[in-house]
């Protein structure tokens, strides 16, 4: 009866996880029972133009738009024939060596002694990725040429006359305006995101970087690097003592950053507190400066020369190194807070937002039946907040365990004894910068960043599944 | 018995009440105090006469002036503050006018088609979206040295507005909440999607749109990261660059410069307080 709310709370997470997996593995069952079936119907889309295609779509199979020709299609032919020869010429002049490049990585060592133009490991890489996503395109509108032509065929069969491609063009307005409008942010981000996404994960199974760069020959060499990670002496100790404090460090910074700022917003709340919003411009100001002032701000205010330590000094102390190379928990404190102090104010808007839908009459009820203040918060508010938070909590928790400007701004580039290029402030965030970007272990820091994305987006994606948002998406249009 | 017992329980009351609201003050005060401190300790900061850290009486500094403004804006030869100013201005407004553009088109199709790859496409941009943008920044450095947009500000302004449409959450939750009928009221009239779009919907989103000019133009204001990765030549640097390449000892100017770069963002986080608490829980399940 005590607990009936957090029982109830638990219970229904407790459910949903349950429902979550049985769901999948429902999908799963039916996934495979299922596949013989969809293969067939897949399948025999292309069965039936390979059977029924008459020799005007076996012209676009050999040459594209050459069925579409046949047929007086000339707009369409012309444009599907000339992404043949340009593809044709691309492969031959450069995309099959680019392709080959992707394998072997390059075989001709350079040597600017003997004037030696040799293989750039990392251009061919690149070069390689960009050779198979030209591939994938060409195969796609191959397949969209026969497709075509077969539908052409299909409509002269019954006397039809084809759509016109006036009409096509002028669809990309109408029925399939999505494709243009979404035209240029799909290729703004496969460039800018998931070109860097596969380059890097690529990275991480070569071995590039430290004294291996260019010129150099770069080879692939599998798992070693995560291997070296998880076993090497060299790494695996930094490993783990900063995953430890990571995992630490992003559960306290959450924990106090959302329970503060849902103080905060409940403190602001209260009947008896006069000019609320004027209470909130403060915190609202702090969250409106840039970060990267307050940061440097604080790391002034905590220097030696800060005005922290000339009290300290004035009042006849000695000077604190709060941020000294031996100031593990010091360092580790101030951190935190300066973390709280920077996100308790959004914390403070969210809760307020979501304070505001919250039915008041349940207090009343509550209050008519002889609930304490507390005992209301326990089993009204805190249900309802956490419960209606979920999703926003879960990328609190990402965003801290990947928060790299604290201790960058705070103790950046500090080397400890006992650590591989880190300190005992340091995230693996700014572990995976110091390796990588200010020391070229390329290849390491590309397989820490790939744990790290594990780690973060199993969480993140198993509770998006599950949260209400995505499952009644439908239900608030 | 209960009677009695609420008489009593009201004169009790009073003086606790009183004194409960005593205290939420006391706290209030406290807190405010907290977050309002630093920010004064740097504006007074900004306005020393001496400029450095050191000639500080304990937080404030023993005299005032404009000098570290007037400074900051003519003693350009080791810190070009205007010129970092101007740099930061041009990549925020390129990249929050294309940046816009590209995240109210993603918003507007997921939020008004239902295309096949729609799912796996909002799956997608939430994975993507997990890897912090800098995780990747060794493969963003060397992409950008092979399209030799090293030292280049159109460089920075097409990642950060590449880099936009990936939030497009929050204003697919707007379009959401704009009926569908007037569309097919549209509809029924012969106009095609993108009228219906131009005409209607791009006006009635007019709040949306300014929120997300000014809130994709805040990002690259405030962002230190990629300037810092991208951006060699102290020609290029933008503030937040510039600033932290200051001395230790330039600590007024510091200052200064932060105040006057803040502003800007403070007055517009105080224009759209409203519109703030609304994007921030859009993520919240509504109830």
């Amino acid at each position: 009866m005590e607990n009936s709310t957090y029982t109830g709370f638990f219970g229904k997470i407790k459910s949903r996880t349950r429902g979550f997996f049985s769901d999948k593995a429902k999908k799963i069952k039916s996934f495979f029972v299922t596949l013989p079936q969809r293969l067939k119907n897949k399948f025999s889309g292309a069965r039936e133009i390979l059977t029924q295609g008459n020799g005007k779509v076996c012209a676009s199979m050999l040459v594209m738009g050459l069925g579409q020709l046949l047929y007086r299609q000339w707009a369409k032919g012309i444009l599907y024939l000339l992404v043949q020869i340009a593809f044709v010429a691309y492969f031959v002049l450069k995309g099959a060596g680019d392709f080959i490049g992707f394998f072997t990585l390059g075989v001709k060592q350079g040597n600017a002694w003997y004037g030696v133009e040799g293989d750039n490991s990392v251009i061919m890489l690149l070069m390689g990725i960009l050779s198979i996503i030209a591939i994938i395109f060409y195969i796609v509108i191959y397949i969209s040429n026969i497709k075509d032509a077969y539908r052409i065929q299909c409509a002269a069969d019954t006397l039809k006359k084809p759509e016109s491609f006036k009409k096509e063009l002028s669809s990309l307005l109408d029925k399939n305006f999505h494709k243009t409008a979404l035209a240029l942010p799909i290729v703004g981000v496969c460039v800018f995101s998931i070109l860097p996404i596969i380059f890097m994960i690529l990275i991480a199974f070569t071995n590039y970087g430290g004294a291996v760069v260019p010129p150099a020959l770069v080879d692939w060499v599998g798992f070693e690097n995560f291997s070296k990670i998880l076993t090497l002496g060299q790494f695996a100790p930094t490993f783990f003592k900063i995953f430890g404090w990571n995992i630490l460090w992003a559960v306290l910074s959450t924990f106090i950053n959302y329970f503060a700022g849902l103080g905060l917003a409940l403190l602001l709340n209260k009947k008896c507190v006069k000019g609320k919003t004027f209470w909130r411009l403060f915190p609202i100001l702090a969250y409106a400066v840039p970060g990267f002032i307050t940061l440097i701000a604080f790391k002034f205010m905590f220097s030696y020369g800060g005005p922290i330590n000339q009290m300290i000094t004035s009042a006849g102390g000695a000077a604190i190194g709060f941020l000294d190379i031996d100031a593990k928990w010091t360092a580790r404190l101030i951190g935190l807070m300066v973390n709280a102090w920077l996100n308790i104010p959004s914390g403070m808007l969210l809760a307020t937002g979501i304070l505001s839908n919250l039915n008041t009459d349940l207090y009343e009820a509550a209050r008519v039946d002889g609930a304490s203040a507390w005992k209301q918060f326990v089993k009204i508010t805190l249900p309802y907040v956490l419960f209606a938070t979920m999703p926003v909590l879960i990328s609190q928790f990402i965003a801290n365990f990947n928060n790299f400007g604290i201790f960058y701004f705070l103790r950046g580039g500090l080397y400890m004894d006992g650590y591989f290029l880190a300190s005992d402030t340091d995230l693996l965030i700014n572990w995976l910068y110091n390796m990588s970007i200010d020391n070229n272990y390329y290849s390491i820091g590309a397989a820490i960043s790939i744990i790290i994305f594990i780690v973060t987006s199993i969480i993140s994606l198993a509770v998006y599944v599950m949260s209400p948002s995505y499952k009644q998406e439908e239900t608030y249009q | 018995m209960s009677k009695a017992n609420t008489a009593m329980g009201k004169r009790t009351i009073k003086p606790k009440k009183l004194f409960g609201a005593a205290i939420t003050y006391l706290i209030i005060l406290a807190v405010c105090f907290i977050f309002l401190f630093p920010i004064l300790w740097l504006v007074l900061a900004s306005f020393s006469k001496t400029g450095s850290i050191y000639s500080f009486k304990g937080f404030f500094p023993t005299s005032y002036s404009f000098d570290s403004f007037i400074k900051l804006f003519t003693d350009t030869g080791m810190y070009n503050y205007p010129r970092w100013f101007g740099n930061t201005l041009f990549i925020s407004l390129m990249s929050s006018l294309i940046g816009t553009t590209l995240t109210i088109l993603t918003a507007y199709c997921m939020s008004r088609f239902r295309f096949k790859s729609r799912k796996a496409m909002m799956k997608t941009t939430l994975v993507l979206g997990m890897f912090p943008s800098f995780m990747t920044m060794t493969a963003v450095y060397i992409l950008m040295t092979q399209f030799n947009l090293i030292n280049q500000q159109w460089g920075l302004i097409m990642i950060y507005s590449a880099g936009a449409p990936m939030g497009y959450l929050t204003q697919k939750g707007f379009f959401d909440t704009i009926s569908v009928s007037i569309d097919e009221a549209a509809r029924i009239d012969g106009a095609s999607n993108f009228k219906i779009f131009v005409k209607i919907t791009l006006p009635l989103a007019a709040p949306m749109i300014v929120y997300t000019l000014l809130s994709s133009f805040v990002w690259p204001w405030s962002d230190f990261i990629l300037p810092k990765l991208l951006l060699k030549n102290k020609d290029l640097y933008t503030v937040a660059v510039g600033l932290m390449s200051l001395d230790n000892t330039e600590f007024s100017r510091f200052a200064a410069g932060s105040v006057f770069i803040a502003i800007p963002i403070i007055v517009f986080y105080f224009a759209l307080s409203k519109f703030l608490i609304n994007g921030l829980s859009a993520g919240a399940v509504k109830q």
